[in-house]
């Protein structure tokens, strides 16, 4: 509040009509515009969004550039991050790790966000036996605790090829299209208890009431009058959903369950040079090591910096 | 009283029924025939239809319709065998024929042995850490501790188990390794409890300044009580709830163990024999410990629930 009307009488020294109202998009945009933080780690976020974006133009055949020569050099010149076993550039590995990263974070989160909040929505909303219903399915999902719900399901996963041999063929064992299902549909037991938790606060909120009483339907009430007043929830399960889903890709990955065979990823990285250091090859393990921390710092940050600015009641001491 | 404990008992029967279906689903349906892995192929239909046989799973999916009900065939299928294996636990391997009690058994007192000392010491070394960065709250400690925490959370599990075991092999490379000594364990309790400190430390100290700022603190402050009493006293005290339903938490994983850090340093616990049973496609043994680690995460739930309804009467009211 206090930062409002101090911008106001900045304004209004200058002469200039205040702006009063201001949504809350707007606050938070201000907000987080003026945290240095906040800017720095958005800025990391954009650049590792960049780097995965044109790694995969720059570097299309990196799994199949064998060069058993220049097998395991350390870093020089030629190779900035030096050679993996095959001769493969590891700093290639390493920026086509934030493409499968970053793709598996965001697709994640597209299935479970949206679903954990139209799920919570109905629950919260109607009650009664649906919310009975979908309280049952989440408290039986998350009574399978964290990394054994995505291994099992994963396991589950193996063999299955949705829609074979159509042109929307699913590998969920060995594909990518596994990983994003498995981190979808197991992880949106939180968003849907916030977005539950809320609307049954909302739902007797009196703009509510007066919608019921001129008698707009239910569902209209649900989507139009309830849902635009989740969406902050939503962006702030996203972004700290996508450190979630990251560091769940590595750990599959790493297990062998996760991306399939010559898929560049940090997982396989640190998999594969898991016994590197004892014979002192460091390199290959510290890129990805690397890679995956400053990313995981920024979208940690950045996400606690964006609860804060969208949504003051949650805010951390 | 009686009432709310009856409902909290009653849903966890659901849930639990819930977590038969979903292995059940996952497991049974979703997986599919894994006879390949263990019947060669060259041998052909004979050999795989004996295996099937043998581990009942050629018997009908959910009922078999062509007897009536009250008939004890038709409730002999996959689904209701599924069911009374999953509460019982007597299922049988499909690599080694052993019954899974015998094998969690045998090898629980080793996942045991890591994980009771990490939860313990991790724990003690978190409320003393968050209590001294709460205490000195907006000094250069607290900034520190917290910087340190965040920066202790995003740093890869893998990279503190990979550093933290080459770093032992090179001060004593035989106990880097399996259990050949008692003082192997020492490395990977340390490793996770280390891995784990920032997310709880950041944890704690936020429930401890959230307690911090309520009425009572600044009435106890006013009638002149000194402030490290304040803090031992009425704030731990009142922190109990949220960090005890956190460790409530942890309890599946007392049993399973920590699976990334068993397999690592070769510690034959539960969680070891979790990952090599999904490699080996070992359905009884991975449905079995899913199973198990759901039933014990909702015991534990229940008891903590049942426990904050006796001793805080806002709740049993609610």
């Amino acid at each position: 509040m206090e930062e409002v009307s101090e911008e106001i009488v900045e304004e209004q020294l200058k002469g200039k009509t205040p702006k009063v109202g201001r949504s809350l998009w707007a606050d938070a945009y201000h907000r987080l515009k003026r945290d240095k933080v906040a800017v720095v780690c958005f800025a990391v976020i954009v650049l590792y969004v960049i780097i995965a974006i044109i790694s995969s133009f720059l570097f299309p055949n990196w799994a199949e550039n064998y060069d058993y020569e220049h097998a395991n050099l350390p870093p020089s010149w030629e190779h900035p991050l030096g050679t993996d076993d095959f001769g493969r550039s590891v700093l290639q590995e390493t920026m086509l790790g934030a493409r499968t990263s970053l793709t598996v974070g965001v697709m994640a989160n597209i299935i479970s966000v949206p679903l954990g909040m139209l799920l919570g929505a109905i629950a919260g909303y109607y009650g009664r036996f649906i919310d009975d219903f979908i309280v049952w399915l989440y408290t039986t999902l998350a009574s399978v605790p964290g990394i054994i719900r995505l291994i099992a399901i994963k396991f589950a996963f193996q063999d299955v090829v949705l829609f074979a041999n159509t042109p929307f063929e699913m590998d969920l064992g060995g594909g990518m299209s596994g990983i994003y299902i498995a981190l979808g549909v197991m992880s949106w037991v939180g968003t849907c208890r916030l977005v539950r938790a809320e609307v049954m606060k909302i739902r007797e909120l009196d703009y509510v009431l007066a919608a019921q009483a001129i008698g707009t339907r239910r569902i209209v009430i649900l989507f139009r009058h309830i849902m635009p007043n989740l969406l902050h929830i939503g962006i702030i399960q996203f972004s700290l959903g996508m450190v979630g889903a990251i560091t769940a890709e590595v750990i599959l990955s790493y297990l062998g369950l996760g991306v399939g065979t010559g898929v560049p990823s940090w997982g396989v990285m640190i998999s594969a040079a898991r016994m590197d250091l004892v014979v002192g090859r460091w390199w290959e393990l510290s890129s990805a090591v690397g890679a995956m921390f400053i990313i995981i710092l920024a979208l940690n940050i950045f996400g606690d910096r964006l609860r804060d600015a969208l949504d003051p009641r949650l805010r951390t001491a | 009283m009686a009432a709310f404990v009856i409902r909290r008992i009653i849903q966890s029967i659901f849930t639990i029924f819930g977590v038969m279906l979903l292995t059940f689903v996952l497991f049974r349906l979703v997986a599919g025939d894994v006879s390949a892995q263990y019947v060669n192929p060259h041998l052909g239909r004979e050999a795989r239809i004996t295996w099937l046989e043998r581990h009942g799973l050629n018997k009908p999916l959910i009922v078999n319709s062509k007897y009536p009900f009250w008939k004890k065939k038709f409730w002999d299928t996959q689904f209701f065998n599924h069911f009374v294996d999953s509460i019982t636990f007597r299922v049988r391997s499909y690599q080694t024929n052993e019954l899974l009690t015998d094998i969690i058994l045998k090898r629980g007192k080793y996942s045991l042995a890591l994980t009771v000392p990490i939860m313990a010491i991790g724990w003690l070394l978190a409320m003393v850490i968050s209590s001294i960065v709460a205490y000195y709250r907006d000094s250069w400690i607290d900034r520190v501790g917290v910087f340190l925490s965040v920066l202790g959370m995003c740093i890869p599990y893998l990279a503190y188990m990979i550093i933290g075991q080459w770093f032992m092999f090179q001060v004593a490379p035989t106990s880097a390794w399996g259990l050949g000594h008692r003082y192997n364990i020492y490395v990977p309790i340390m490793i996770a409890v280390i891995a784990g400190l920032g997310s709880s430390v950041r944890f704690y100290r936020t429930i401890i300044l959230d307690e911090t700022n309520r009425d009572y603190v600044r009435t106890a402050l006013a009638k002149g009580v000194p402030l490290t009493g304040v803090m031992f006293k009425h704030i731990l005290k009142n922190c109990m709830l949220p960090i005890l339903t956190s460790l409530v938490v942890y309890i599946p994983f007392l049993i399973m163990g920590s699976l990334l850090l068993e397999q690592f340093f070769g510690i034959p616990g539960l969680g070891d024999l979790m990952l090599s049973s999904i490699n080996a496609r070992d359905v009884p043994i991975v449905s079995g410990l899913t199973f198990l680690v759901a039933v014990l995460y909702t015991g534990a739930l229940l008891l903590t629930d049942i426990l904050y309804a006796v001793f805080d009467p806002r709740i049993r009211l609610r």
